[in-house]
C-alpha cells in the first residue's frame, strides 16, 4: 500500500517540524532568565534569607546562568535536566517540586481549556455550517452579535459573568475548582461539585470564541459552495443533508481545521486568563502566581508544559486533517 | 493540421461563468466598500481615534487625583463615577483610550512590517530563505503566545509601554507572514511580474512597485487584526498588574478595579467602560475587516442581499404561479418551427401528448426538448442584464444540438438554463423548456416544483461541466460520486446492485472497474471527464447537456473522448445538447447547429447544410478562427473586435460594429430570426441578418422575437 507510505512521510515531517519547534521553545526558555536586567539571585536569596540550602542556592544561580561553566555548558546541562524530568524547586512553594505543582494543575487546566476549546471549535463549525448554507438565515443574524463577543477580552467577559450569575443571580459558585473541605477523588458528590464549578468559566470561553469559528467556517462554507461539484452533488439529486456534509461541509471544514491547529496556541494561552479570574487551580493561575512571586523555576516548567501540550495538540489536529483530505498524500 | 492554434485557443479562452463573475466582482468591490458594515466600523475607529488625539487636550481633570467622592456612580461631576480613592473615571477612560490604542497602533505597525519583510522575502526569494524563513514563522505560529508574552513582560519587572510594545509585536507577525508569503509566491508567477522581472526590473523595484500594490488588501487585513489582537494582549497583560500600573490604560483601569473588587461593590461604572471600549474598537475593526474580506472574496459578497432578494423572489413566484391562471402549454406540435399553433390551455405539470402529433414518429419530427422564447437576466442591485434573449430551439430524439458562440454569447448561460442550475443571480422572466418523456408525456422543465426537477434531473436530463477537476468532489472516491445519484433516484437498489451499476458505467466510458477506489486528483484529466460522462449516464437519461466538456483537455485526450460520446450516444440512444466555442468540432458531430450572440441565435442550420455555407457573417467569421480537425488547409482570418458587451449592446444588430458586411441599415433595425431557403425550396438555415431580409422578405413565421 504505497499511499500509506506517503502519509507516513507527511507526518513524519510534520513530527519533525514540530521537534524542531519544541527544540527553539525549549531554548528560548533556557535564554529568558538570563535576560534579565540586574541581579534577581541576590533579590532572591534576601527574600528567602536561611530559608533555602546549598543545593537549592546553587541551583539558582545555575537557572540565571550565574556558574563557573560558559553558556554552553550551561544549556548542555539545562537540556540534560529536562530530558530527566527535573524542572528544579519552587521558590514560591519551597520545598515543592516544580513537577508536582504542574502535576497538580494541568488536569484542572486540561479539563477546562482543553474541552471548551474542542467544544468551541465543534459548535461554532456546526453553526458555521448551517449560516453558510442557510446565507440570511437565523444563524446569519448570529454575526454581529458573535463578533462583538469575539472582540470583547476573555478576562472582563468573565468578570462581569462572576458578577451577574456568581454574585448578582448565584446560579454558580464564585471561584476555584472546588469547595475546599470536599473530599477529594472519583465519587460523584465530587465530580458534581467540579462541574458545577467549570461551568461558568466553560460558558464564558466557548461563548466568548465561538463566533470565530462560526464566522470562519461560513466563510468558508460560502466559498465551497460556489464550487462546481456542489451544484453537481445538487443537480444529481441528492438530498440536503448529504450535499451540505459530505460536499459542502467537508470540504470547508478543512481550512478551518488547518487554522484551529495554528491559532491553538493563541486561545489556549487566551483562556489561561480566564483561570486567573476564576481562581481556577489551573495551570494558568499558577502561572499567574509564579509570575508574581518571581518564581522561574515554576515559569519555565509551566511555559515548557504549555508548549509541548499546544503542540501535541497540533499534531493530533494534523492527523485528523490527514484523515480527511485524501490530497495530502500528494503534498509530501 | 495546424493544432496547436486550437489547443492554444481552448486554454485562453475564458468561461464565460468566470467573465460573469470578474464583471460582478468590479461592481461589487465598490459597493462593499460604501457597505453599512464597513462604515460603522470606520466610524466607531474614527471615533476612538480622536478620542486618544483630542481627549487628554480636552479634559482637563486629572485622572490620578484623589478626592473625597469615593465610589460615586455616574454624576454630572462625574460622568462615568469615581473609584475607590475617589479617582474620575471618565478622565482615565480618555487618558487610557491613547495608550491603549498607541499600543496596539505602534503594535501592529511593527508586526505589519516584520511580517512584511519575512513574507514578502520567503515568497519572492524561495529556495533556501524561503525554507528557514517559513520554519521560523511557523515556529513563532505554533508556540503558545500569550504565556510567552507574560513571561517575556514578568521578566521585566515594570516594563515600560515600549517594552510591552515590542514583546506585543514580536509575538504577533508570524500570521501575517505566512499570509503574505502565499500571496507573494502566487503573485510571483503572473505574467506582470514574469514580465518585469524579463525586462531587468531590480528586485527591491519588483517586489514594491509590481507585488506590493497588489497586496495591499491582504496587508490592510492583516494590520487591522493585528491592532485587534495588541489591544487584547496589552489590556491582559495590564490586567494581570504585568505592565506600570500608574500609567493610565484600559487594561490598567480594568486592573484597579479587579485589585479593588469593583464588582463586589456593585461599581458596574467603574468596570463595564474599559471592557466595552476595547469590545467596540475591536468589533469596529472587524466589521472594517469583513469589507476588506469581501473585497478580497467575491463570493462572501453576494452572499447576503442577492441571494435573499432571489430566494424571495422565487417564493413569490412560486406562489403567483400556483395560484395565478395557468399560462397555456403548446401541445407537442409536429412542426416545432410554426410558431403561430394556438395556444391550448394545459396543466402546469405534465399532459399526455395529443394522440400522434409527433410521439409516433421517430426520426425528424421526434422533438425530446423544445425551448421556447426563452430569456435569462442577470439582476444586479441597479442594472439589469439580459444573457440569454429570446431563444427558441429543439433537440430531437437520439440528435446532437450544438451550441456555439465565443464567450459571452450566452451559451453556457442557456446551458444552465435548461438543467435550471443556473445561479440565484440569475432570473428567468419568460420562456417554456418543454421535455417529451420518451412515453410521449411533456412537462415545462420551468414549472416544475423543486421537488419535481429534483426528481426529473438526472433521470431524465443530465449534465457534463467544463471542467471535470472542479466538478469532482476532491475528497470522495469516484465511485463513490456515481453511486450516491443511484442511491438518491434509486432507493430500492441494494449496495451490491449499486457497485455493480458503477462497475458496469466504468466499463463503458473506458475505465478499468478498479478506478472506483481512487480520487479525483489520483486520476488524469481524461479520465476524470470519463468519469463526469459516467456520472451523467448513471440513471440513463433521454439528454445530456455537455458545457464545453472537452475545453481543458489536449487535443488526442479531446478527440478520444468525443469519439466515446458518439459510440455512447449511438449505443444508448440518448440525446445530448453540446456547447463549445469549437465551431469545427461542432461541424463534426453535431446534426443541428445553432450561433449565439449576444444572448441571441444569429443562425440555426443543420451541420451538412451549416458546413456548405454558413449564411451570418459573424458564423463564417467564427469558421474562419478555427482550423479544422480533417479538411483542406486555408487561411485562419478570425473576427475584429471583441466580444460584445451586455451592459452596452449596440443599437440595430448587436454585431453591427464587427460585421465586415455592415449597411447603415444594420446600426438601425433588428434582424429577426428567418428561414432562408436555396433555390430548391429546400429551408437551408434561418439567420438573422437584413442582409437575406432584403433579399427575401418576411415571409415565413417571424415570431421568434415576439
Amino acid at each position: 500500500m504505497h499511499w500509506q507510505g506517503v502519509r507516513m512521510t507527511l507526518l513524519l515531517r510534520r513530527a519533525f517540524f514540530y521537534l524542531v519547534t519544541a527544540f527553539a521553545a525549549l531554548s528560548l526558555n533556557f535564554l529568558l532568565p538570563r535576560m534579565i536586567p540586574g541581579d534577581p539571585v541576590s533579590r532572591m536569596l534576601q527574600r528567602f534569607q536561611g530559608k533555602l540550602d546549598p543545593q537549592a542556592v546553587f541551583a539558582l544561580r545555575a537557572l540565571y546562568g550565574q556558574t563557573d561553566e560558559g553558556l554552553w555548558g550551561q544549556y548542555v546541562d539545562y537540556w540534560r535536566r529536562l530530558l530527566h524530568g527535573d524542572f528544579g524547586v519552587s521558590f514560591t512553594n519551597y520545598p515543592t517540586k516544580v513537577t508536582t505543582i504542574i502535576g497538580q494543575g494541568l488536569p484542572w487546566t486540561l479539563g477546562l481549556i482543553g474541552a471548551c476549546t474542542i467544544l468551541s471549535f465543534l459548535i461554532g463549525t456546526l453553526l458555521g455550517t448551517v449560516a453558510g448554507w442557510k446565507r440570511g438565515g437565523w444563524v446569519d443574524s448570529l454575526i454581529p452579535v458573535s463578533t462583538f463577543l469575539t472582540s470583547v477580552p476573555y478576562f472582563w467577559f468573565g468578570l462581569i459573568a462572576v458578577y451577574l450569575f456568581a454574585i448578582e443571580l448565584r446560579w454558580f459558585p464564585l471561584a476555584g475548582g472546588y469547595t475546599p473541605g470536599v473530599e477529594e477523588g472519583l465519587n460523584f458528590p465530587f465530580i458534581d461539585n467540579v462541574l458545577e464549578h467549570a461551568m461558568l468559566p466553560a460558558l464564558t470561553i466557548v461563548v466568548s470564541s465561538v463566533g470565530y469559528w462560526l464566522l470562519s467556517m461560513r466563510n468558508m462554507m460560502i466559498t465551497t459552495l460556489a464550487e462546481d461539484y456542489v451544484l453537481l452533488a445538487k443537480a444529481k439529486g441528492l438530498s440536503r443533508r448529504r450535499v451540505m456534509n459530505s460536499y459542502a461541509g467537508r470540504n470547508a471544514v478543512l481550512p478551518s481545521l488547518a487554522g484551529f491547529a495554528l491559532s491553538m496556541g493563541f486561545i489556549v494561552g487566551g483562556s489561561i486568563i480566564t483561570e486567573v479570574v476564576f481562581n481556577y487551580p489551573g495551570i494558568g493561575y499558577t502561572l499567574f502566581q509564579a509570575i508574581g512571586g518571581q518564581d522561574y523555576p515554576l515559569m519555565q516548567g509551566i511555559f515548557f508544559i504549555i508548549t509541548i501540550a499546544v503542540l501535541g495538540a497540533n499534531l493530533i489536529a494534523d492527523l485528523v486533517y490527514v484523515l480527511l483530505d485524501p490530497r495530502t498524500r500528494r503534498a509530501a | 493540421m495546424t493544432t496547436g492554434t486550437l489547443e492554444h485557443d481552448a486554454a485562453r479562452q475564458p468561461t464565460e461563468a468566470a467573465a460573469d463573475q470578474v464583471r460582478a466582482a468590479r461592481f461589487g468591490a465598490l459597493r462593499g466598500l460604501r457597505s453599512v458594515k464597513v462604515m460603522v466600523g470606520l466610524v466607531i475607529v474614527l471615533a476612538f481615534t480622536l478620542v486618544a488625539i483630542f481627549g487628554p487636550i480636552l479634559v482637563s481633570t486629572d485622572p490620578s487625583a484623589v478626592s473625597n467622592d469615593v465610589l460615586q456612580g455616574p454624576s454630572a461631576h462625574h460622568l462615568l463615577g469615581t473609584s475607590h480613592n475617589g479617582q474620575d473615571i471618565f478622565s482615565e477612560m480618555v487618558y487610557g483610550t491613547r495608550v491603549s490604542m498607541v499600543v496596539g497602533f505602534v503594535a501592529a505597525i511593527l508586526a505589519t512590517v516584520l511580517s512584511l519583510v519575512v513574507g514578502l522575502t520567503a515568497g519572492y526569494l524561495g529556495g533556501v530563505s524561503d525554507e528557514v524563513l517559513s520554519l521560523i514563522t511557523n515556529i513563532f505560529l505554533v508556540i503558545p503566545g500569550l504565556p510567552l508574552v507574560v513571561i517575556l513582560t514578568g521578566t521585566m519587572p515594570n516594563a515600560g509601554e515600549l517594552a510591552i510594545v515590542i514583546v506585543i509585536a514580536v509575538t504577533a507577525w508570524a500570521w501575517g507572514a505566512r499570509v503574505l508569503r502565499a500571496q507573494t509566491l502566487s503573485l510571483r508567477k503572473r505574467d506582470f511580474v514574469e514580465a518585469a522581472r524579463a525586462s531587468g526590473e531590480s528586485t527591491f523595484r519588483i517586489i514594491f512597485r509590481e507585488i506590493l500594490p497588489n497586496e495591499t488588501a491582504i496587508v490592510a487585513a492583516t494590520f487591522l487584526s493585528t491592532v485587534i489582537g495588541a489591544i487584547l494582549t496589552q489590556a491582559s497583560l495590564a490586567f494581570l498588574g504585568l505592565t506600570s500600573v500608574t500609567e493610565w490604560s484600559w487594561g490598567v483601569i480594568l486592573y484597579w478595579a479587579q485589585a479593588q473588587n469593583a464588582l463586589s461593590y456593585g461599581a458596574w461604572w467603574w468596570f463595564v467602560p474599559p471592557g466595552l471600549s476595547i469590545a467596540l474598537i475591536g468589533t469596529g475593526l472587524s466589521l472594517m475587516n469583513f469589507g476588506i474580506d469581501e473585497f478580497i472574496n467575491p463570493r462572501l459578497r453576494s452572499a447576503g442581499i442577492a441571494t435573499k432578494r432571489a430566494r424571495k423572489r422565487a417564493r413569490a413566484d412560486r406562489a403567483s404561479r400556483a395560484r395565478g391562471p395557468v399560462p397555456p402549454v403548446v401541445p407537442a406540435p409536429s412542426a416545432a418551427r410554426a410558431v403561430s399553433a394556438p395556444a391550448v390551455s394545459a396543466p402546469a405539470v405534465s399532459v399526455p401528448a395529443a394522440a400522434d402529433a409527433g410521439g409516433s414518429a421517430a426520426g425528424r419530427d421526434d422533438i425530446v426538448l423544445e425551448i421556447k422564447d426563452l430569456r435569462v437576466d442577470y439582476v444586479t442591485a441597479n442594472t439589469t442584464v439580459r444573457a440569454v434573449d429570446g431563444v427558441s430551439l429543439a433537440l430531437r430524439r437520439g440528435t446532437v444540438l450544438g451550441i456555439a458562440g465565443e464567450s459571452g454569447s450566452g451559451k453556457s448561460t442557456l446551458a444552465y438554463a435548461i438543467t435550471r442550475l443556473h445561479e440565484s443571480a440569475a432570473e428567468i422572466p419568460t420562456g417554456q423548456i418543454l421535455y417529451t418523456a420518451a412515453d410521449g408525456t411533456r412537462t415545462d422543465i420551468l414549472r416544475m416544483s423543486e421537488r419535481e426537477l429534483t426528481d426529473f434531473r438526472w433521470e431524465e436530463l443530465s449534465i457534463v461541466f467544463q471542467s471535470a477537476m472542479n466538478a469532482l468532489n476532491p475528497i470522495l472516491k469516484v465511485g463513490a460520486q456515481i453511486e450516491d445519484a443511484l442511491a438518491a433516484h434509486r432507493p430500492s437498489m441494494t449496495e451490491r446492485q449499486r457497485r455493480g451499476r458503477v462497475a458496469e458505467l466504468l466499463t463503458m466510458v473506458g475505465i478499468s472497474t478498479d478506478r472506483a477506489t481512487a480520487y479525483p486528483h489520483e486520476l488524469s484529466g481524461g479520465m476524470r471527464q470519463r468519469v463526469m460522462i459516467a456520472i451523467a449516464l448513471a440513471l440513463n437519461p433521454e439528454i445530456i447537456v455537455m458545457d464545453e466538456p472537452t475545453t481543458a483537455l489536449d487535443v488526442v485526450i479531446q478527440r478520444q473522448i468525443i469519439d466515446q460520446i458518439m459510440e455512447l450516444k449511438d449505443r444508448l440512444g440518448f440525446s445530448v445538447i453540446f456547447i463549445t466555442h469549437d465551431l469545427s468540432m461542432l461541424i463534426e458531430l453535431a446534426d443541428e447547429i445553432a450561433i449565439m450572440y449576444a444572448g441571441r441565435i444569429v443562425e440555426q442550420a443543420s451541420a451538412r447544410d451549416f458546413y456548405r455555407a454558413p449564411s451570418h457573417p459573424y458564423s463564417r467569421g467564427l469558421i474562419g478562427s478555427f482550423p479544422t480537425l480533417s479538411g483542406p488547409k486555408r487561411a485562419l482570418t478570425g473576427i475584429v473586435g471583441s466580444p460584445p458587451d451586455l451592459h452596452a449592446l449596440p443599437a440595430g444588430c448587436s454585431f453591427n460594429p464587427r460585421c465586415p458586411a455592415v449597411t447603415e441599415d444594420c446600426r438601425v433595425r433588428e434582424p429577426v430570426l428567418l428561414p432562408l431557403r436555396s433555390t430548391d425550396g429546400h429551408e437551408r438555415a434561418r439567420v438573422a441578418c437584413l442582409l437575406y431580409e432584403k433579399t427575401e422578405p418576411v415571409a415565413a413565421a417571424g415570431a421568434d422575437r415576439s
